[in-house]
């Protein structure tokens, strides 16, 4: 057989043909590489922003332009309507609810006033209305209250925006909780902006960085529903206090080796641990968390109009929302579903109003004891224990849901609660009986919040008519002042 | 070897061809590597995110109940034996690419013949438990295409991708892609190094 070189020798147009085939060739494979690379290219295109959003841009409405079905829903989150048996999405006083809290939590700023939580829309209008925000209050309890905080992070720096008052920061923070706070602005991707959550997973050495796409639907919102804490005297820097576990254990050790204390309570004098929301902590405890499902997924469930789906923004208790968060997995019918869940309340409830009263006697038999004139240290492993009791009851009281989030998790903390404060009472009658004090000590009349104020010692119409006062001049003003700067914002930051 | 020897250029030629033969070559790794071939010996989710008009089937698999338990792969390959699984990888996804290269992909994407059967197939694989008892487990692509009996999804239609289908149906659907999550700042500012603007 003859080489091809022979052949092509004899016959030139042999070589033509060979050349011709292998031009064919390449130029197939390069147009597939083309369109390969073109057809890559056009699904960024697909994603395209009518008009492109500015680097930090707080306003929703201005995000909303580009994404009006996320944006109306997002608006319905003033809906005040809602109220199930707990919870729902209207103003509740929990205070007049629950008169006792008063009790517990007097000498510090939650006695005044307490509030069942509004939605995502009301962030900043309830904080600035609160009597709470009537005494001195830094910078950092802004944090997650406002899409204006990565912005003025961005432009202060974040010790730095921490370290300030509350008050100095009232004409910069005035849009509420809204797109940016998850929301890449070019790519509407999921993103964290707020620091803590990222400093605290990088001390426990993960990467929020290398969530998968179903944890981002959680971790935007464990950047504020979580536990957290306010470092330093003057720093006030934001903490989550996770570094010796997630866990109501875990956190309540890491406080103690910290000795962080949030106020020293005006009737027993225990050095208390505020519990903030620890919500995200408790649903990892959960079975809907053990079976990988996100937060968005009940509470922002897929939701179809005309031929769209899209995420609803509307977010809110799925019990107003059953058919879209719950029945999408369970097959039972509604009635069911909510019976399902008022079961758990119901009982989480019932152990959580025991461990309130009988704190609300430690409280007051500690002080009946301090006035019998009980020594430092007779008293300081009593305190120790009301300290941790109370630590672990709020950590459930104050946690969004956890009844249902997790149930058995709640009702052990609850146990462990009531184990230490029956301990510390156990003590505390030690003590009066020692110096004869007559056992039981006359309890206070709760019935109502103003009687339990009134116990305490708040002179709340002063802190009434301070407030009004602080929302008809201050209020004004920096809503003026912001205005002013977001139209000045209008030409530097909408391209 | 003769044959071998039947394509062997002249002494003079070699380098040249040699060059050629590389450019060749390079050319067609550079396809796979930009086309991500080797993600579709996986099994991951992802990779059929690979095509951008598969978003909506995303999406919608994410959100439905299905997503905590299965991925593509458990519905639209059988599972019967590792040999039949490639094999239908390979000719489903040589159609799709062919079509999707010629831009060929219709505005609602329905699933054909052959990804009926194997679906129907995996419904049961899974579901058996729920059907064993009825004649429902007697259904399989070949009998619904000679007319005997109906497929699982044509009474539980909303499982998992939902009646609403097409390829504008998810506009703003995040499926994954990989990009950064944290903002420049923060990262720059956790790791204590200057601050960038």
């Amino acid at each position: 057989m003859k080489s091809i070189i022979q052949i092509v020798q004899e016959k030139p147009w042999v070589g033509w043909l060979l050349f011709v085939l292998t031009v064919v060739v390449v130029f197939f494979i390069g147009l597939l590489a083309s369109t390969i690379v073109e057809r890559r290219g056009e699904e960024r295109a697909m994603f395209r922003l009518l008009k492109p959003i500015a680097d930090w841009e707080p306003r929703n409405e201005v995000w909303g332009e580009n994404f009006p079905r996320e944006y109306q829903t997002y608006l319905a989150t003033s809906d005040t309507v809602f109220r199930s048996k707990y919870n729902g999405s209207a103003t509740v006083d929990m205070l007049e609810q629950y008169p006792s809290l008063v009790v517990l939590w007097a000498g510090y700023a939650f006695s005044r006033d307490f509030n069942q939580a509004r939605g995502h829309y009301y962030a900043v209008k309830d904080v600035r209305f609160t009597l709470r925000t009537g005494v001195p209050q830094p910078a950092t309890c802004w944090t997650c209250k406002s899409t204006d905080v990565p912005r003025v992070m961005n432009e202060k720096g974040v010790a730095e925006f921490y370290k300030g008052k509350w008050a100095d920061l009232g004409s910069e923070i005035v849009n509420p909780i809204g797109c940016q706070d998850c929301h890449d602005n070019k790519t509407m991707n999921l993103r964290i902006t707020r620091p803590a959550l990222i400093e605290a997973y990088e001390r426990q050495g993960k990467k929020v960085q290398d969530a998968t796409l179903q944890e981002m639907r959680s971790l935007v919102c464990a950047q504020c529903h979580v536990e957290y804490y306010f470092k330093g005297k003057e720093e006030k820097y934001l903490t989550f206090p996770w570094d010796d576990g997630m866990t109501v254990d875990g956190m309540e050790e890491y406080y103690d080796n910290v000795e962080h204390v949030d106020f020293v309570h005006a009737l027993s004098r225990t050095p208390i641990l505020k519990a903030q929301h620890p919500d995200f902590e408790l649903y990892r405890t959960g079975i809907h968390a053990e079976r990988g499902v996100s937060c968005a997924d009940c509470h922002m469930p897929y939701r179809s109009e005309g031929g769209v789906k899209f995420t609803d923004h509307h977010i809110r208790s799925p019990l107003n929302n059953l058919a879209n968060a719950c029945q999408v997995c369970h097959r039972e019918e509604q009635g069911t579903l909510v019976k399902n869940v008022y079961d758990r309340q119901d009982k989480i409830v019932d152990v959580r109003g025991r461990v309130e009263e009988a704190l609300v006697k430690a409280h007051v038999e500690a002080k009946a004891a301090w006035d019998a004139g009980a020594a430092e240290d007779e008293m300081k492993p009593i305190l120790r224990l009301i300290r941790h009791a109370q630590w672990r009851w709020d950590y459930v009281a104050a946690s969004h849901g956890g009844s249902f989030h997790a149930p058995l998790e709640c009702a052990r903390i609850l146990g462990t609660a009531m184990e230490k404060v029956q301990e510390a009472r156990l003590l505390l009658s030690q003590v009066l009986t020692r110096r004869g004090v007559k056992w039981p000590v006359a309890m206070p009349d709760l019935s109502t919040r103003e009687k339990a104020q009134a116990f305490i010692g708040l002179d709340m119409n002063k802190a009434r008519e301070e407030k009004r006062k602080f929302i008809d001049t201050v209020i004004p003003e920096w809503d003026r002042a912001a205005k002013e700067r977001e139209g000045k914002m209008g030409d530097a930051y909408v391209r | 070897m003769k044959f071998v020897r039947l394509f062997l250029p002249p002494p003079q030629w070699r380098v040249p061809v040699i060059v050629l033969a590389g450019i060749l070559v390079g050319l067609g790794l550079y396809t796979l590597r930009i086309s991500n071939a080797v993600s579709y010996f996986s099994d991951r989710s992802e990779t059929c995110m690979n095509c951008h008009v598969m978003a909506p089937q995303f999406a919608s698999w994410q959100h439905s109940s299905h997503a905590r338990f299965t991925i593509c792969n458990d519905c639209h390959v059988p599972h019967d034996n590792v040999l039949r699984k490639y094999l239908f990888k390979a000719q489903d996804g040589l159609r799709h690419s062919t079509v999707f290269t010629l831009r060929q992909e219709p505005q609602v994407i329905h699933v054909k013949e052959a990804g009926i059967a194997v679906i129907q197939e995996n419904c049961i694989r899974c579901h058996l438990h729920l059907v064993e008892q009825t004649t429902a487990v007697e259904v399989s692509g070949a009998n619904y295409a000679h007319g005997r009996g109906k497929l699982c999804w044509q009474c539980h239609r909303e499982t998992p991708h939902g009646r609403v289908n097409s390829l504008a149906s998810v506009p703003h659907a995040r499926v994954p892609r990989l990009s950064r999550v944290v903002p420049k700042w923060i990262e720059d500012f956790v790791h204590r190094q200057p601050t960038s603007k």
